[in-house]
């Protein structure tokens, strides 16, 4: 028998116009949704017949009490428990297969019944004060202080996330650990902007001899009472020495004192040596450019000489020493017309030769080894080897030419100009620092930290005015503090309350800025801060907007849609239409698209799904995978494409390079690169390829990300790639497992195949009612590997894949592309499940049966007007669902 | 039967134990383990080396009591009754830089690590549940341990950061003192605003925002509780750190002397129990009795097999080996009032999450484990091949045990070691 069981039938379009009365109608809230339904006798009998037997009080088969005279509708859980019982019939996982089957008048006659009351007394709205999780609590804080980047402390507690997304209500609990951390970033807050007052340490003199000074691979050497600089490199651990125990406590002008020489310079030219001011703290493979110059001192003389200079130093610095105008650079442009200049020393460029190509008959080595010292040693020995080969030295030797490409390029450049530096060391010329003292501070000045720390303050909290006392500066600053944080009009009693807490701090003897800092404490623990939208009902101006700006944007809402909901112009639906144009995501990395698919496409999980090595998918390739879908989400949110696009679209956005090798995707006349050499920038590049519709690839269930998302990194299981399609492109929910389910372990040795293995549940009565849904479209996305690669066979047994299958409403597939037709043939079941959980991420909680209605009615208009998905999002923000708490 | 067996005689009889059915092992061994920690030891100390340990170096040739003691270990040589060496142990987790977190992970990097394990259940009742440290700046791996959640916990690197929490200064107090008591003069303030908040919401939001004024009582309780502790006399350790903090590359070793240090200190007085040590690599260039090695350490692990470029890196490696050497030094000094020493009252973990560098193969991880009260001396050599050869895990689940946190399993591993190692 044909069951129509994914298709929701002309039954439930039907059921859909008895709905629309209700939900058109007066507004039900919690509140009033409320009241006993008993029965009718015919529906009774019918379950009777049907589902009492494991539905009632005494069985209570999956915790489902049916048994019931009538329904009281305010009874804890009901709604939930009579909406199982809608889906599980309306999707024919019940009654189960062994049981009768329900007659099309008698299912017609329950649906029809079900439909009518949850219609009725389902409530629109519901979501519980949210406390805001953990990026919005972040980019809270960014918007509301101007605090860019700031960011969570390490070891921040989780948020647990419920239906789906980390943005529920319900599963947004507050604990005792995460008070304790919102009280200390609280405190790091207030330190910011009314820093503790610190007493200047005292100066103090500091030497550092040349033991002191770092080596950083071959950027230094010692030679005597002498260290040696040789390069000019950008890259500082090639070129810089630091000292290693000076490091500036508190920020202020230093005397600095440097004594230097010129080791066998060329002629009377000066070595420029440059001083910069670095940051102890920064990675040793930071640019010299990033740090700020101090002084450039001309050394001539090759008797050390003495000079001093005053320079700021901040907080946490030290001063960086450099030879900018050395001959040796790690760069290909520079460092191979040098080498060329030394190879005109034959004997040079024999041992050179000798040392990357020893041996008759030569043979390469590898470089790594060569770098540095140990190259540089190995390069001496030949050198000075009386018997050392120097037929190959001359510019056309092949091994001259090998040796001047390495010079060339970027990689080797690099160890071989560590290896070059010895030359200089040694020979000359070089420059050399003998001793460095730091002396101060002469005179504390404020540095880039406490320069930013001030600008806060006065964006936060304004400037003392001429005369002002402590209490109306701080009336003032309030004014505008409280509003912008606890995102709406702050009674004056609040604010006075706020006030009082700095008022009585002063009384007993404390600063202002003390005081001020006890309220920065005390406001960003108010729940009026913590928790948004802490009105039930019909959000208000400034609900909506929060609603709006935390959904579409992930953080607290901004001038614009603050100045519209003061003014109460939110109510406008023109002008709230255009406000939530303008705060759409403008690109494939805005918060929401990252966060959002990360959620829905389960891609968060990516970086942590380690692919087996036999995959050769790198990280890199695991970061394009997942940006593929965020440009793909954007892209069809932005250009407002129809939302089969999502499913079968015209074009591929990802790199060339990954879609030649991973979609095996072919461009005229690129060739493949080689997939062992590293992804470069170009290869990473997202760009949109055309595409053929109706193919395996293009569309979310082709894409490397979801297909990995779906696996384990090492082999695929069916069963979830077949739930997951269900609950989260379908929109299908599935009963939870039962206890007791053998895991599905291919056996190599029976060279059985998972459809064999499988075949046991679909046996099964028990299990056979959800499986009939699950398998068919578990198997016929087997040919996608745990990467998304495409394979013919099962791995392991050499067994070719079977993806054909019957699904649930009779329809046969005969693989994926075929299955890819049947959901853009039926698109409404997609675009509403999609739509579901856009409005689960947006509200906060889940959807109730009439709130599904709804969302089932604006996707069946979007779909009539022929509209995008951009209208779609735009057309559910504008749903009671979504602007009601 | 001669007393000095070979490495492969041994390896025989080894395997042979080892291919025990699981369930003895378990019997045999679980209780004997589990009836030592009543007294067992207490603390838990674990050193991992970014880079590695050289094998060849590391690994004594032959196998049990008997072993000539490789170089990198001369350093700890006069306590070679105190510690084991291990090898043929590791997670079968993935290979390469990234993967070096299996170390304390097991085979999946990046999840709850062996420390937090243990710290999560022994570690609740004493000032830091558990201290994170490093020496050397680096940039691979950027934590070694990693929450239940599988959040990594940052590093401390500043022995003036770790100092100043150990044994907080009169100022840092008074700070602390003063947050605090400001802090709870202003609960109320909030705690007004929250129930204005409250009271106008129907009942199901007022039971959501429970959750806050709940967690608003606990933590005022916890202040309280803060308040009084500050004015227990804070220990004075008697030790002076230098002026700066060692945190350039170059003082790697200098700082890894003072982070043993403090480390013995902050057990001696109870501070923790659970201490993670991170020894990271780059290119640092030591000088080692004056002499500069060949090259940096990062490139030096690269050594391609050339001798002297193995020859610096088991230079560097020896050397971090005399800063753990002065650490063994002081917990066999240290004594608990019941005159057992911290040593044994220590289960101390030396290994790595990389089995050699030059290859960036994490099988075959260099694994030491010293104190805890074990009988040591030994080399026990595992069989990798064999079949169900043990894993490094099991070991791990033997430490737990001995530390008295009942787990009968650790990543992919499920058995112990108990029968070979008690």
């Amino acid at each position: 028998m044909n069951r129509p069981a994914l298709v929701r039938s002309g039954l439930a379009k039907l059921a859909l116009s008895v709905a629309l009365a209700a939900w058109t109608g007066e507004g039900l809230n919690a509140e009033e949704a409320k009241e006993i339904a008993p029965i009718p006798e015919a529906v009774g009998s019918l379950l009777e017949k049907h589902c009492l037997q494991c539905h009632d009080a005494d069985t209570e088969k999956g915790g489902i009490d049916l048994d019931q005279a009538a329904i009281d509708w305010s009874a804890d859980g009901a709604a939930k428990r009579w909406e199982k019982t809608y889906y599980a019939v309306a999707h024919q996982q019940m009654p189960p297969l062994d049981k009768p089957a329900l007659t099309p008048k008698e299912r017609h006659l329950l649906l029809d019944f079900l439909d009518g009351q949850l219609s009725r007394h389902t409530p629109i709205g519901g979501t519980l004060p949210r406390r805001l999780n953990r990026l919005e609590y972040r980019n809270s804080i960014r918007t509301v202080f101007q605090m860019n980047s700031f960011e969570l402390p390490a070891g921040f507690p989780r948020d647990t996330r419920a239906h789906g997304f980390d943005t529920v209500s319900e599963a947004l609990v507050l604990s005792p650990p995460l008070l304790e951390a919102y009280q200390e970033v609280a405190r790091q807050i207030a330190d910011d902007l009314f820093p503790p007052e610190r007493k200047p340490p005292p100066a103090t003199q500091r030497t550092a001899g040349i033991d002191d000074l770092v080596l950083s691979f071959s950027a230094a050497t010692l030679h005597g009472d002498a260290l040696r600089l040789a390069a000019r490199s950008l890259d500082i651990m090639r070129s810089c020495t630091w000292p290693s125990k000076i490091e500036i406590a508190a920020s202020g002008t230093y005397r600095i004192t440097v004594k230097a020489s010129a080791f066998r310079p060329k002629g009377d030219q000066p070595m420029k040596l440059e001083i910069r001011a670095r940051d102890v703290a920064a990675s040793d493979r930071s640019r010299a450019d990033t740090f700020r110059l101090l002084k450039e001192i001309d050394i001539v003389a090759e008797a050390p000489e003495t000079f001093t200079f005053e320079a700021e130093l901040y907080e946490g610095q030290t001063p960086l020493f450099r030879w900018a105008d050395a001959e040796l650079d790690h760069t290909p442009e520079s460092f191979a017309p040098l080498l060329g200049k030394l190879f005109e020393e034959p004997r040079f460029l024999a041992a050179w030769q000798e040392m990357l190509f020893p041996g008759n008959p030569r043979k390469g080595v590898s470089v790594t080894p060569l770098r540095g010292r140990n190259g540089w040693e190995i390069f001496q020995r030949h050198y000075r080897d009386p018997a050392l080969n120097l037929a190959d030295a001359t510019p056309d030797s092949r091994y001259t030419k090998a040796a001047l490409a390495m010079a060339e390029e970027i990689g080797t450049v690099r160890e071989l100009g560590d290896t070059l530096a010895y030359h200089y060391h040694e020979n000359g010329p070089a420059l050399q620092l003998h001793e460095v003292t730091v002396e101060g501070p002469l005179k504390l000045v404020d540095g880039p930290a406490d320069l930013q720390r001030r600008q806060w303050r006065e964006w936060n909290f304004g400037q003392r005015k001429e005369g002002e006392s402590d209490e109306a500066l701080a009336d003032r600053a309030l004014r505008t503090y409280l509003p912008r944080l606890f995102r709406r009009p702050v009674e004056d009693e609040i604010r006075q309350g706020y006030l009082e807490i700095a008022k009585r701090h002063w009384a007993e003897g404390h600063s202002y800025d003390e005081g001020m800092h006890l309220v920065v404490r005390s406001t960003l623990v108010s729940p009026r801060f913590l928790y948004r939208e802490s009105r039930p009902g019909e959000l208000d101006q400034h609900d909506l907007a929060s609603r709006i700006a935390y959904f579409l944007t992930r953080s607290a809402p901004t001038s614009t849609l603050v100045l519209h909901a003061r003014a109460g112009r939110l109510s406008d639906p023109a002008i709230r239409r255009r406000t939530v144009e303008e705060l759409l995501p403008s690109s494939p990395s805005s918060p929401m698209i990252r966060d959002f698919t990360e959620q829905w496409l389960h891609t968060r999980l990516l970086p942590e799904i380690m692919p087996d090595e036999r995959f050769g998918f790198t990280p890199e390739e695991v970061d394009l995978a997942k940006a593929e879908a965020e440009h793909f989400f954007f892209t069809i949110l932005d250009e407002n494409r129809p939302l089969s696009d999502f499913i079968d679209p015209d074009f591929l956005l990802t790199s060339k390079r990954f879609a030649m090798e991973n979609y095996g995707y072919a461009i005229p006349g690129e060739k493949p690169v080689h997939p062992r050499t590293a992804y470069t920038a170009e290869h990473r590049r997202i760009e949109r390829l055309p595409l053929e519709r109706g193919g395996v690839r293009g569309g979310l269930l082709g894409q490397a990300a979801v297909m990995m998302a779906t696996a384990n990194g090492v082999d695929t299981q069916p069963v979830l790639r077949g739930v997951w399609v269900l609950e989260n492109l379908l929109g299908i929910p599935l009963p939870p497992v039962p206890n007791n389910v053998p895991a599905l372990t291919p056996d190599v040795r029976g060279a059985k195949t998972p459809r064999d293995l499988l075949g046991a549940h679909t046996r099964s009565a028990d299990c056979r009612g959800c499986h009939q849904q699950i398998d068919p479209i578990g198997f016929v996305l087997e040919n996608f590997d745990p990467v998304g690669g495409w394979r013919e066979k099962w791995p392991g047994i050499d067994v070719e894949i079977d993806p054909s299958g019957v699904l649930p409403d009779g329809t046969e597939i005969l693989g994926y592309t075929d299955f890819k037709r049947w959901i853009v043939d039926h698109i409404d079941l997609f675009a509403e499940c999609l739509a579901e959980k856009l409005m689960i991420y947006a509200t906060g909680r889940l959807p109730s049966y009439a709130e599904k209605k709804e969302i089932q009615q604006i996707v069946a208009e979007v779909q009539k007007r022929q509209g995008g998905f951009r209208d779609l999002v735009v057309a559910l923000i504008e749903s009671r669902t979504f602007r009601t708490r | 039967m001669n007393p000095t067996f070979g490495r492969r005689q041994f390896l025989r009889s080894t395997t042979a134990l080892i291919a025990l059915p699981a369930l003895e092992a378990f019997s045999r061994g679980g209780r004997s383990a589990r009836a030592a920690s009543a007294d067992g030891p207490k603390n838990f100390v674990t050193v991992g080396a970014y880079l590695g340990w050289h094998q060849p170096a590391f690994f004594p040739e032959a196998a049990g009591k008997d072993y000539e003691i490789p170089e990198i270990l001369k350093p700890v040589a006069p306590y070679r009754e105190s510690f084991t060496i291990f090898s043929g142990l590791d997670h079968r987790a993935p290979n390469g830089h990234n993967a070096w977190s299996n170390f304390l992970c097991g085979n999946a990097p990046g999840s709850y690590s062996l420390d937090q394990q243990i710290a999560d259940r022994i570690g609740g009742k004493t000032r830091f549940s558990s201290i994170e440290l490093a020496t050397g700046v680096g940039e691979g791996a950027k934590s070694m341990s990693f929450t239940k959640q599988g959040v990594g916990l940052p590093l401390i690197m500043r022995p003036s950061v770790l100092y100043r929490q150990l044994f907080t200064s009169k100022a840092d107090r008074e700070r602390t003192e003063y947050l605090l008591k400001s802090g709870q003069s202003a609960l109320d303030g909030v705690l007004d605003d929250a129930r204005s908040l409250q009271a106008n919401l129907p009942q199901r939001d007022r039971e959501k925002l429970d959750e806050f004024f709940d967690s608003f009582r606990t933590v005022e309780q916890k202040m309280g509780r803060q308040l009084a502790a500050l004015d227990e006399p804070v220990p004075d350790p008697g030790y002076r750190l230098p002026s700066y903090d060692p945190i350039t590359p170059n003082l790697q070793m200098e700082a890894g002397t003072i982070m043993y240090d403090l480390m013995t200190l902050a057990l001696e007085t109870g501070s923790t129990r659970v201490i993670s040590l991170f020894l990271d690599g780059l290119g640092q260039v030591f000088a080692i009795d004056g002499e500069v090695l060949k090259a940096g350490y990062h490139a030096l692990s690269h050594h391609g097999n050339d001798p002297e470029m193995i020859r610096d890196l088991v230079a560097i490696e020896r050397a971090h080996m005399e800063c753990f050497a002065g650490f063994l030094r002081q917990l066999s000094e240290k004594r608990n009032p019941e005159g057992r020493s911290l040593l044994d009252d220590t289960v101390v973990l030396l290994g790595t999450g990389m089995g050699d560098a030059s290859r960036h193969s994490n099988a075959n991880l260099p694994t030491l484990v010293a104190g805890g009260g074990f009988q040591h001396g030994r080399h026990i050599a595992v069989e990798a091949k064999a079949k169900d050869a043990p894993l490094l895990g099991d070991l791990y689940v033997t430490l737990m045990q001995r530390l008295g946190v009942e787990s009968e399993t650790f990543s992919n591993a499920s058995r112990n070691l108990n029968h070979l190692f008690s």
